[in-house]
């Protein structure tokens, strides 16, 4: 199928090997990323709008990190069931992050934490007199409560840590053995459970969606939120994909294995996702909006009203209509370094995306420049360390860039599109 | 016949038995130069794009521009059809709503990006085609299994069958071969044209019977394609349903509740009438008039009229405030009656009409009219105003006592702009020109019609313009009122113009007379420059025409001399 002479390399090529820069550049990323997490709160904690505002800020640079490595997880699983040969050179910079979400649950811990109080600082429905608070009737209070109440939650949340920690483990482990081994067997095993895997996959974030994020709103429900923050994630995941082997590749590593194609392929991905997630925020959009129930349209009028509503204006052109005419062409596709802007910049915007979802929540303004502060130092605190973790984590276990010995591995270097 | 012996080269071609050995071919034959070249293979084969130095295909900004033409096709015809041609509200939603919008503009997208791209293909790969050269080599039929083709077209440039054999020849190909055109017949054998008229007779078929169906009469009952659209659940207006008791398909507006938006103006909006004076002067009749205003049609036992004459609401059939006819004017009117328009108001002051006012006792503040039956909560005019008709009686008006003692409003509540005025025009072209004209003289097409009937029962429609409605006469509330409730033979129209509006019929009525009455003063500065040119040039044209007139005198005098 290939003209293309294989260039052998062996196995423990230093160009598979995490760059030595980026691997110095862990623990600082880490550790820098815990400093600001820690300043960001007492910020928040101390001037800023409220111990609310604050956590939410958290909950949204964690959710923010969250989905980048659930995309991640769904990358690798969709890339087994389809059998997919292109994507095995990108494939191991997905695994490296979707490893980080076991570490992940234990930053959603303060966020658990704060039902202790029973003073809803995060979800309000932990508050006691919620219903009478808020006048809502308490048959339908009745009937929330049965799913929306401490214990059940806590269970459900550590029950989706657990499952894609599960997941996550079994793909990351199977591909780390056939590393050592290069046995046809294990991808064929991955490819096997991918389909279950995909479907445990998608019960769980769509549930972890409505637990984590839709019920920050308590009464409201939108049987299209899990879709719309999966759409979300997978966008985000195949930018921070082409983002770091493009930044692997810049300092070193994987210079003849990535190629054009697979930006373009990448490219192609971003572009599409794009759409998808404009269309699938949109379809939320305009059934709450043409139907204006009240009941539904309380938090797409949140969101659409003063200064969110001109956040969510923007979003429509900068998070759709920008980057999808913008990426539409081969060519831009086909220049790493464009796509490695456009991943940036999309990354950016993801973040916008998931802001305007929680930090309405909180404030009908953004908090003020404090409130900004501090939602921009947790979230450039919570980035560090995920990324900076990710990176300890590569070092530390000494691993590698490229599944070395998949099988698709030969089909993956030759890879040409049309 | 020369073509038929010598069938033209179509080309040269290779044949290989793999992928690999078909792209080192390319490249070498790209290489060489070959612009006209293809290769044919059982599947994709990746990079033989480059390998063959085929330029990048132009498709993409087909469906580009097709696909952008179907949003702007979707946008601008939802934006024509929703908000200009025929606005209409759907659900309190803007006209121009882009969420309601997009779907559709997307889906045009699509499928126009879609025809675009394939269509275009098609258009780009020159199909369909009957049939292609390269079928004459019976070879060429494994292209679509296992084998491998790459052709060099004669129409090359650089084509030169020695040359490519040649070149050809340094490939590991199994064969070498040219193509000639294909000097088969071409004829379209005859049994397809047989099917096709076959199939074309039959085609009539259903046209006939629709025909025939068209101008026969048929026994057998109709058959609905669609049901529910022949046969609509919705409830017809003016038709009794069973859907509740009273036949009715709708509930009436519940008595003692105010909709939305119904008195956002002070009450004397609603009713013309200086509120305050009216109930110092006549506290009862004020009461009344704001009964029926919040009580509306519905709360109507009998004894009290089922009349809100002064409300924005539909007038329901039982109220019997439709009582226009009988205006009492019949004495005093008499003798000023123009004797070719018989005057049936005279006539309608019959028992049933007293008896149906008898309960709506209401304002009866003319005494003159004593001997009238009362109106229900309407008020008769000061004096008789009858139509005064261009070519006729001289109106008869009677000294200006003016009885009616209703402190209507003198000044119309809106703040007179041109927008005002011109939506005042537009409703009073709708609603008030049929009858009284455009022009406001009483002769609309309702009136034409009227006379060309002969009709018996017909009065003519006031003209705008006698003075007794000149606003120092007839106020501009009494004027709002007169349209809302209606007078003599004129039904009310407060079911059909909101107030807002009819007091906007006001102002252009007022205007109306005006221009009938203007002076060069009324004018502001630049029009009447404007009337003086014209008049300057009408002046001269006149004088042009009489000195022409002269001059032609003069020479038929000197002529006959």
């Amino acid at each position: 199928m290939t003209d293309h002479a294989l260039k052998t390399k062996p196995v423990d090529h230093p160009s598979f090997q995490l760059p030595a820069s980026l691997a110095a550049l862990a623990l600082p990323l880490a550790l820098g990323g815990v400093v600001l997490l820690i300043v960001g709160i007492l910020v928040g904690l101390s001037v800023g709008p409220s111990a609310r505002f604050t956590m939410l800020a958290y909950l949204t640079a964690f959710i923010y990190c969250l989905t980048i490595s659930l995309g991640c997880l769904f990358f690798v699983m969709i890339q087994h069931l389809c059998r997919a040969g292109w994507s095995v050179v990108v494939r191991r910079v997905a695994e490296l992050m979707m490893i980080a979400i076991p570490a992940l649950g234990i930053m959603y811990l303060p966020v658990l934490a704060t039902l202790w109080g029973d003073d809803g600082t995060v979800y309000k429905w932990d508050i006691p007199t919620f219903d009478t608070d808020t006048g809502v009737s308490s048959d339908s209070w009745g009937e929330k409560k049965q799913y929306l109440n401490a214990p059940w939650f806590m269970v459900r949340s550590i029950v989706y840590l657990a499952i894609w920690s599960g997941l996550a483990l079994y793909y990351f482990k199977l591909s780390q053995r056939q590393d050592e081994t290069g046995e046809i067997t294990l991808s064929e095993r991955m490819q096997a459970r991918s389909g279950p895997a995909v479907i445990l996959f998608s019960l769980c974030t769509t549930f972890a969606a409505f637990d984590w994020v839709m019920s920050l709103s308590p009464m409201w429900f939108s049987t299209m939120f899990g879709v719309y923050i999966f759409a979300g994630s997978v966008l985000a995941a195949h930018c921070t994909i082409a983002a770091l082997t493009y930044l692997l590749q810049s300092k070193g590593a994987l210079r003849d294995e990535v190629t054009v194609e697979h930006y373009h392929d990448l490219g192609k991905y971003m572009n599409g996702f794009t759409l998808f997630w404009a269309y699938i925020s949109f379809s939320q959009f305009m059934l709450i909006w043409y139907a204006n129930i009240p009941e539904e349209t309380e938090w797409i009028y949140a969101r659409m009203t003063g200064v969110w509503g001109n956040l969510g204006l923007a979003l429509i052109f900068l998070h759709w209509m920008f980057p999808f005419l913008g990426m539409m062409s081969r060519h831009v596709r086909r220049n790493p370094t464009l796509v490695f802007c456009w991943a940036i910049y999309l990354l950016m915007m993801h973040f916008i995306d998931i802001y305007w979802i929680i930090m309405p929540e909180a404030e009908s303004s953004m908090g003020g420049a404090i409130g900004i502060v501090t939602s921009l130092l947790l979230t450039a605190g919570m980035i560090g360390l995920y990324f900076g973790g990710v990176l300890w984590f590569a070092r530390s276990n000494n691993l590698k860039m490229l599944a070395v010995r998949d099988p698709r591995l030969p089909e993956s270097l030759a890879f040409e599109n049309i | 016949m020369t073509d038929k012996s010598e069938p033209r080269l179509h080309g040269t071609y290779a044949e290989f038995d793999s992928v690999e050995k078909l792209l080192a071919a390319c490249r070498r034959v790209r290489d060489a130069g070959y612009l006209k070249t293809d290769a044919y293979t059982p599947f994709p084969v990746h990079g033989i794009d480059k390998a063959l130095g085929i330029k990048s295909t132009v498709l993409p900004w087909i469906a580009l521009v097709c696909g952008l033409t179907g949003t702007t096709i979707g946008v601008s015809m939802q934006i024509w059809m929703n908000a200009i041609d025929y606005p209409y509200i759907i659900s309190g939603k803007p006209m121009i709503s882009m969420p309601a919008f997009i779907p559709v503009s997307f889906e045009l997208t699509v499928l126009l990006a879609a025809f675009g791209a394939f269509f275009g293909m098609l258009a780009l790969n020159k199909l369909p085609r009957f049939s292609n050269p390269v079928f004459t080599d019976p070879r060429f039929d494994r292209a679509t299994d296992d084998r491998f083709f790459l052709m060099v077209e004669a129409t090359d440039a650089k084509y030169d069958m020695a040359g490519v054999k040649r070149l050809f020849g340094d490939f590991e190909s199994l064969h070498i071969n040219d193509i000639y055109d294909d000097t088969s017949s071409a004829t379209i054998p005859k049994p397809f044209f047989v099917i096709l008229g076959v199939l074309a007779l039959l085609a009539t078929v259903p046209p006939l019977v629709v025909a025939r169906m068209r101008v026969t009469n048929s026994d057998s009952p109709r058959f609905h394609v669609f049901y529910e659209m022949d046969f609509s659940p919705a409830k017809d207006s003016q038709v009794t349903s069973t859907l509740f008791a009273d036949g009715r398909s709708m509930r009436p507006d519940v008595p003692g509740t105010v909709a939305l938006g119904q008195f956002d103006e002070a009450i004397d909006f609603y009713t013309g009438i200086d509120m305050d004076k009216l109930s110092q002067l006549d506290s009862p009749r004020a009461t009344r008039l704001v009964r029926a205003l919040l009580d509306g049609p519905v709360a109507n036992d009998g004894d009290e009229p089922a009349v809100d004459n002064t409300v924005d609401e539909p007038q329901v059939d039982e109220a019997d405030s439709q009582v226009d006819t009988a205006v009492p004017q019949v004495d005093a009117a008499d003798p000023q009656v123009d004797a070719t328009e018989p005057l049936v108001d005279a006539k309608d002051a019959t028992p049933e009409v007293a008896a149906a006012e008898a309960p709506a006792a209401e304002m009866k503040d003319e005494p003159e009219e004593a001997s009238a039956a009362p109106e229900a909560a309407q008020l008769p005019d000061t004096t008789p105003s009858l139509p005064a008709t261009p070519a006729g009686v001289a109106p008869v008006t009677s000294p200006a006592v003016v009885v009616d003692t209703t402190p209507w409003l003198t000044q119309n509540p809106l703040t007179i702009t041109s927008a005002v005025l011109e939506r005042g025009q537009e409703r009073f072209d709708i609603y008030c020109a049929v009858c009284h004209g455009n022009d406001g003289r009483g002769n609309g097409l309702v009136n034409r019609r009227a006379q060309k009937l002969l009709s018996s029962s017909w009065v003519q429609p006031s003209s705008m313009h006698q003075d007794t409605l000149y606003s120092d006469l007839y106020a501009d509330g009494k004027l709002f009122n007169t349209i809302t409730n209606g007078v003599r033979k004129m039904s009310g129209y407060s079911s059909q113009i909101t107030t807002r509006d009819r007091w906007a019929i006001v102002a252009y009525v007022r205007a109306l007379q005006a221009s009938q009455n203007a002076t060069l003063e009324d004018l502001p500065a630049d029009k009447r420059n404007e009337i003086k040119k014209l008049q300057a040039e009408v002046m001269k044209r006149l004088a042009e025409q009489a000195e022409a007139e002269r001059k032609k005198a003069e020479a038929a005098a000197a002529k006959k001399s």
